[in-house]
């Protein structure tokens, strides 16, 4: 029973960082309507950034968070301005290819100026046990959770209580009506890559230091997973997505623990091979394109 | 028998390539870009491996029923992701491969993680263009017959075609059928050339790269997607020199294609499809 716990709380530590790297992939999904490959990679260019800065600026956690925001913010300035504003209006398809040009770009990049193998990340957070009952947490996956949980909650407040996240919802719904009323798409659409690409930016400085080293390829690892949850949520509700997540770390957690890691990945397709077939569009439904 | 020395393997891994996307552009006719290109060329690649290699069936018979289990494959999903609009079809598709790897990967008779090795070598390179020129003939009369055309017809417009006649149900199992049957030949003639063939080839990845192919070469022909698939099958060879840069090479490739020309290399002069 203890070990069932505490695979459910790893499996949450670890939901909580796909929910965050899944939000911003559907948030661009949803608003700009491009499948973006290249979200996962962003996420491993924030990894780095923050990386950089520990190493080379300051080792003060806070500091080090930002720096992988703004290193991916202005990664996501730049794919929004040159690959996808161009893009927009074409075949979905069309798009995700571009991306994926990006994405392989970024990736293979990296791995020449960062070597193609892990590299270690300092060790800013202790790696101490904190007792909970029947099972315990390391600070590492406490400092994640926390991190993930605020970003989530800094987005829903975005999409929901603001003026411009109340403009984004409009685009999402219906760019032409929206223009028509006076919102300014294409400031919309960069903005919400932006914000997606800052998510990703904490998030990936959050999982280096987790996992104590930042990888080139480690965007092949995430952006599967953040289809996926897309496809089986679907992107109506942002809380489902969030779910999704959730569930996914602690299935694949449980399915580690019990089984093996080879089973992981087979259940999550037949997870979403199951929910294509009797809820085209997702538990939670609608992905209009 | 037919040499050229060093460039053997690169004219033969490229015709296979041109089989496959012969098999993809019969698949595609009708809209449904299909992201499991690498998943039914490796299944038809193992069935082909098991065959000879465990149950020693000849070559011939053995692309056969590599072929058959391809169809058969190809007829499946075609079924399945019948009534699925177009984004979810092909994310269907991309599900679909990546879970027969994984599945490949899980099965202890098929060498597992490890991959099938020990696949006799049959493929010669007058077999490979004898089946290359026989799949753009192919490819060339589904374009050209009544099939093609009501293919064509529901890319365009479903509700169009099918308001004239054409049979959706009909128009993707058969394309799936025979295009999924062309894939599978060419994954079994890789497998026996490349004589070792495991599960991670049978990943998405690999299988974007032939949908990189079919949207560079444009739909709107078939000799543009084979042209492509000629010119980007040889070009990583010729970077060989540059190993760390070619991926990088490669990805730039894919983001000038579609920015410059969004419908391929080759298009028809009037009216885009």
């Amino acid at each position: 029973m203890d070990t069932f716990l505490q695979q459910v709380m790893n499996g949450v530590v670890i939901g909580s960082t796909y929910a965050v790297v899944a939000v911003g992939f559907s948030l661009v999904f949803t608003v700009l309507r491009v499948v973006n490959f290249a979200h996962p990679d962003i996420f491993m260019l924030g990894m780095f950034a923050g990386l950089w800065s520990a190493l080379h600026v300051s080792d003060n956690l806070i500091f080090v968070l930002v720096a992988g925001a703004v290193g991916a913010g202005l990664s996501g300035v730049v794919l929004e301005r040159v690959v996808i504003r161009p893009l927009q209006g074409r075949d979905m398809l069309i798009t995700l290819l571009a991306t994926l040009g990006v994405s392989i770009i970024l990736q293979n990049g990296m791995a020449i100026v960062a070597g193609p193998d892990p590299v270690p990340y300092p060790a800013i957070i202790p790696q101490t046990f904190i007792p909970l009952g029947p099972v315990s947490l390391t600070v590492r996956q406490l400092v994640n959770f926390v991190a993930c949980a605020v970003l989530l909650m800094a987005a829903s407040y975005y999409v929901r209580g603001t003026k411009y996240g109340r403009a984004t919802r409009a685009v999402a719904e219906l760019p032409e009506v929206a223009a028509a009323f006076g919102v300014d798409v294409s400031l919309i659409s960069l903005v919400t890559v932006v914000l997606a690409s800052m998510m990703a930016g904490v998030a990936g400085v959050s999982v280096g230091l987790l996992y104590g080293s930042a990888w080139a390829f480690v965007g092949l690892l995430y952006g599967l997973k953040a289809l996926i949850i897309l496809l089986v949520a679907g992107n109506r509700y942002f809380e489902g997505v969030v779910l999704v997540a959730i569930v996914l770390g602690v299935i694949e957690a449980l399915i580690t623990g019990y089984v093996s890691s080879g089973m992981r990945d087979v259940v999550t397709f037949l997870l979403l091979i199951g929910v294509l077939c009797f809820r085209p569009n997702g538990i939670f439904g609608s992905y209009k394109t | 028998m037919l040499t050229f020395g060093f460039w053997e393997p690169v004219i033969i891994l490229a015709a296979i390539n041109v089989i496959l996307i012969c098999g993809l552009y019969i698949i595609a006719l009708s809209g449904a870009y299909s992201m499991a290109t690498a998943a039914f060329a490796g299944v038809g690649g193992y069935i082909s491996a098991v065959l000879t290699a465990n149950l020693d069936w000849p070559f011939v018979p053995a692309l056969a029923a590599a072929g058959l289990g391809g169809a058969v494959l190809g007829c499946i999903v075609a079924i399945v992701t019948l009534r699925m609009k177009d984004f979810v079809l092909k994310i269907t598709t991309l599900a679909v491969g990546e879970a027969l790897s994984i599945a490949a990967f899980n099965i202890k008779y098929i060498g597992g993680a490890n991959g099938f090795s020990g696949i006799p070598l049959y493929t010669t390179m007058t077999a490979v263009l004898l089946v290359a020129a026989a799949s753009i003939f192919i490819a060339w009369r589904v374009d050209k017959s009544g099939l093609g055309l009501g293919a064509r017809a529901i890319r365009d417009d479903l509700v169009a075609a099918a308001s004239t006649g054409v049979s959706l149900r009909a128009v993707r199992v058969v394309t799936f059928g025979i295009g999924s049957a062309l894939i599978s030949i060419g994954g079994a003639l890789s497998a026996h050339y490349v004589l070792i063939i495991s599960p991670s080839q049978l990943g998405f990845l690999y299988s974007l790269n032939y949908i990189v192919f079919l949207l560079a070469g444009g739909v709107q022909t078939l000799w543009g997607p084979v042209l492509t698939t000629i010119l980007l099958s040889g070009i990583p060879e010729l970077l060989r020199f540059a190993n760390e840069y070619r991926l990088i090479a490669y990805g730039l490739i894919i983001v000038a294609v579609v920015m410059w020309r969004p419908n391929g290399l080759i298009t028809r002069s009037r009216k885009p499809v």
